[in-house]
């Protein structure tokens, strides 16, 4: 005999996106595993949002160097993620018969683990990405959707009208039915963005992901292809409404200010919030220390770190070491980053384990000759070496180490 | 090479006051997140060695808690793993509880330790040992033929004198031990040999000889079986070079912490990793006004006040204006607003009310008791 075990919801998380946007922040790893607020990842806020919701069935789909990603989620332990039934699972593409065939979007990757979703028999499933930061409830939107006895419920967040070019907008009745997607409107005739959470009735998905099979011209995603078909065909589509901290994380700039949110008390975006924590994997580093010479103002700082130096309004993860006399200012340093002394590090974020040489200075910004009144932020790639007495300027992209001044 | 950790988490000679009032030596908290049952237990994992087992005799609630399933070491194993040893009741035995010698809590926990795979066992106390080599340890000892190695140490740091109860061992020429002793005063430690509470021993000849120490009625491990086979058995001893912390005092467990103030003690001390029980808490955070130095904060740590030379567990909230000194602050403590604390212990949980001072002395640290609000 066996034992039919069913989930009613379960989470399918697209984390194989590039985030080409994010330069060399991606050259080396996936855009979710990307850190974030101190000491933990872009994809923790999905995995515990879910966990939080009671959704303990996860697949992460992964495509775009995922190596870091599945080290990372490894038995899913960090977020109660190891089951009995159910879990997370990683579901890279894989070969079938006699060919494979990589994710060729979003719908399509949720096209080709049919048949992982189907070994859980649910009536819903939650679709989510790997590229915001927000803390939701999505058991809310789940009770949402099924009073609406919706086909599909989109999460929608009310964003500022003259950035609302820049989304998926919803044009919705008064009851948040939904009548017309339009991917990034030139007039946006709404100011409702879609947040790309979305719950589908597993059956009526199903459906509509083996039709788009059908369809050669289709480029199998769900905010141009799935979503558009339903509506035509006259399927009930509601938006629900978040009242919350949300934001896209895609741009450097975007990553940089919703880090700088997290030291912003005005922000509703808590991070210690012990009913609604964000789950990681530990570094299992020691505490931090702060020595003699240290000035701490405003500042986030993690395990493992020495800081020796000057921090103010900046972010340090895991094991960053801070020598005497640096001066770190509105930064993100990044697991394992070290400065050395006298280093000046401002308006930047430098990836894991960057060396910043003795005197450096990281966002030199030359305003009266520059003449622009936006300051641009600085990045330094992915164990990337700045030689001592180097100056790179404000808004460059550095991906290869620097042996003199840019 | 199979082997077995058997670790002791009291200790009958300490006089920790407060500090170990409602939880076990081993489970008091040490370099601002860790525990110190946490540094051996590490070594262990570290030396690929994931079978040990832990005896507990009493006030053992917080370490149960601690250890959990023991997860966070990775000791959840089918082959081996990590076991609590705990004192339990028999219909035939009606006493329960105070084990009257260490020979007593292996007897009682013998039929575990039998069914372990482990060929040889490791015997440890809860002092802070953090990088000895363990397999080096069993290599030796195999290649001594000794029946029992007793590791020392010439070096207690962080102690210019060495506190009451340690022992001392003396080894002969040939590396054998032929007397053990009790320290009975605080005395200078130049060229003494000091037991770090270390011992291997084949596991079936510890069964024996814990069986026999039982039936003549001999209940301690030290001076009932060590000190009176000195003749015997061959008892070989083997230098543990790293640092050992070891405590038995208010002032020693104060001592101990202010070690990992030093760079390079902390670079010794944390080359490989020790785990311990994670809490989920976010980073530290550091507010305008705040003066930091000198000092480990650990994590979800809000601190708006002055730190200096002292060890902050974590989730401690630390008001404006508030100084403190030469103090170990443990877990989820508040220190509200222009408070002025100076070698002062602030057990778990506690509350220190605006405007409050505490001051003790590095001989005599003040110490409040877990949960109290001042």
């Amino acid at each position: 005999m066996t034992y039919h075990q069913k989930k009613e919801v379960i989470a399918m998380l697209l984390a194989g996106g590039q985030g080409s946007r994010l330069g060399v922040l991606t050259d080396h790893v996936a855009k979710p595993a990307i850190p974030f607020g101190g000491k933990y990842r872009i994809i923790d806020f999905p995995l515990s949002n879910c966990v939080n919701s009671g959704i303990d069935t996860i697949g992460v789909l992964t495509q775009y160097q995922p190596l870091e990603l599945n080290t990372y989620i490894g038995s899913g332990q960090p977020w109660d993620l190891d089951r009995l039934y159910g879990g997370s699972f990683i579901l890279p593409p894989y070969v079938k018969g006699k060919a494979g065939e990589w994710y060729k979007g979003t719908a399509n990757a949720i096209y080709q683990n049919i048949k992982f979703i189907d070994l859980y028999d649910p009536d819903y499933v939650l679709i989510l990405s790997g590229d915001h930061i927000y803390k939701m409830n999505y058991n809310l939107m789940l009770k949402y959707h099924k009073e609406k006895k919706a086909d599909c419920t989109i999460a929608v967040i009310q964003v500022p009208w003259e950035e609302a070019g820049r989304f998926g907008v919803m044009n919705a009745d008064a009851d948040l039915r939904i009548r017309e997607f339009e991917e990034k409107p030139k007039e946006p005739k709404s100011n409702l963005a879609s947040m790309g959470v979305y719950i589908f009735s597993w059956q009526k998905l199903k459906e509509y992901l083996l039709k788009d099979k059908e369809d050669k011209d289709s480029q199998s995603d769900f905010g141009k292809n799935i979503i558009p078909t339903m509506l035509n065909q006259g399927e009930k589509l509601y938006a629900y409404e978040f009242k919350g901290y949300w934001k896209d994380v895609g741009t450097i700039e975007s990553l940089w200010e919703a880090n700088m949110d997290t030291l912003n008390q005005d922000v509703p975006l808590e991070l210690d919030d012990p009913p609604w924590r964000i789950y990681s994997r530990s570094s299992n580093l020691p505490p931090q220390f702060i020595g003699e010479h240290a000035q701490l103002i405003n500042s986030s700082i993690a395990d493992g770190c020495f800081i020796n130096g000057t921090v103010e309004n900046s972010i340090l993860f895991p094991g960053v070491q801070i020598e005497k006399g640096a001066v770190i200012s509105n930064s993100i340093l990044m697991p394992g980053v070290v400065v050395d002394e006298n280093a000046v590090v401002e308006y930047a974020i430098i990836a894991n384990k960057g060396k910043v040489g003795q005197g450096v200075h990281i966002g030199y910004w030359k305003l009266p000759e520059i003449g622009g009144k936006h300051r641009n932020i600085t990045v330094i790639g992915q164990e990337v070496l700045v030689a001592a007495g180097a100056v790179v300027p404000a808004g460059a992209i550095v991906g290869e180490n620097v042996i003199e001044e840019v | 090479m199979n082997i077995l950790g058997i670790i002791f988490s009291y200790s009958d000679r300490e006089n920790l006051r407060e500090l170990t009032k409602r939880r076990t030596l081993a489970s008091l908290p040490m370099a601002g997140k860790f525990r110190i049952i946490d540094f051996v237990v590490s070594n262990f994992v570290n030396d690929g060695i994931y079978d040990v087992s832990v005896i507990a005799r009493n006030n053992y609630h917080s370490l149960m808690d601690h250890l959990g399933s023991g997860k966070e070491w990775d000791l959840i194993r089918k082959r081996g793993g990590l076991r609590v040893l705990t004192p339990y009741a028999r219909s035939d035995n009606e006493k329960v509880g105070l084990y009257r010698g260490t020979i007593e809590a292996l007897a009682s926990n013998m039929h575990s330790i039998r069914r372990s795979m482990g060929e040889y066992v490791i015997l440890s106390g809860s002092s802070i040992l953090y990088s000895m080599d363990f397999n080096d340890l069993v290599e030796k000892h195999i290649q001594s033929n000794a029946d029992i190695t007793a590791v020392y140490t010439r070096d207690l740091n962080g102690f210019p004198t060495v506190p009451m109860g340690v022992s001392i061992l003396r080894f002969n020429d040939h590396n054998r031990l032929y007397d053990m002793t009790i320290n009975m005063e605080d005395m200078s430690q130049h060229g003494i040999t000091w037991s770090t509470e270390v011992f291997v021993i084949r596991k079936s000849l510890l069964e024996s000889l814990v069986a026999d120490a039982i039936a003549y009625g001999r209940y301690d491990f030290l001076e009932d079986i060590l000190k009176r086979s000195v003749n015997n058995l061959n008892i070989q001893g083997y230098e543990y070079k790293g640092h050992l912390l070891e405590f038995s005092s208010v002032a020693g467990y104060m001592q101990a912490n202010m070690n990992f103030l030093n760079r390079e003690f902390r670079g010794k001390a944390f080359k490989r990793p020790i785990y311990t029980k994670s809490k989920d808490s976010v980073p530290a955070r550091y507010y305008e006004g705040c003066q930091v130095k000198n000092s480990i904060i650990s994590d979800g740590c809000r601190i708006e006040g002055t730190i200096e030379n002292s060890i902050i567990s974590r989730d401690v909230r630390i008001g404006k204006g508030a100084v403190v000194k030469n103090s170990i602050i443990m877990q989820n403590t508040e220190i509200m607003k222009d408070v002025l604390l100076d070698h002062v212990i602030l057990d778990k949980d506690v509350i220190v009310r605006e405007n409050r001072r505490l001051s003790g002395h590095v001989t005599y640290p003040v110490v409040v008791e877990k949960a109290s609000i001042v």
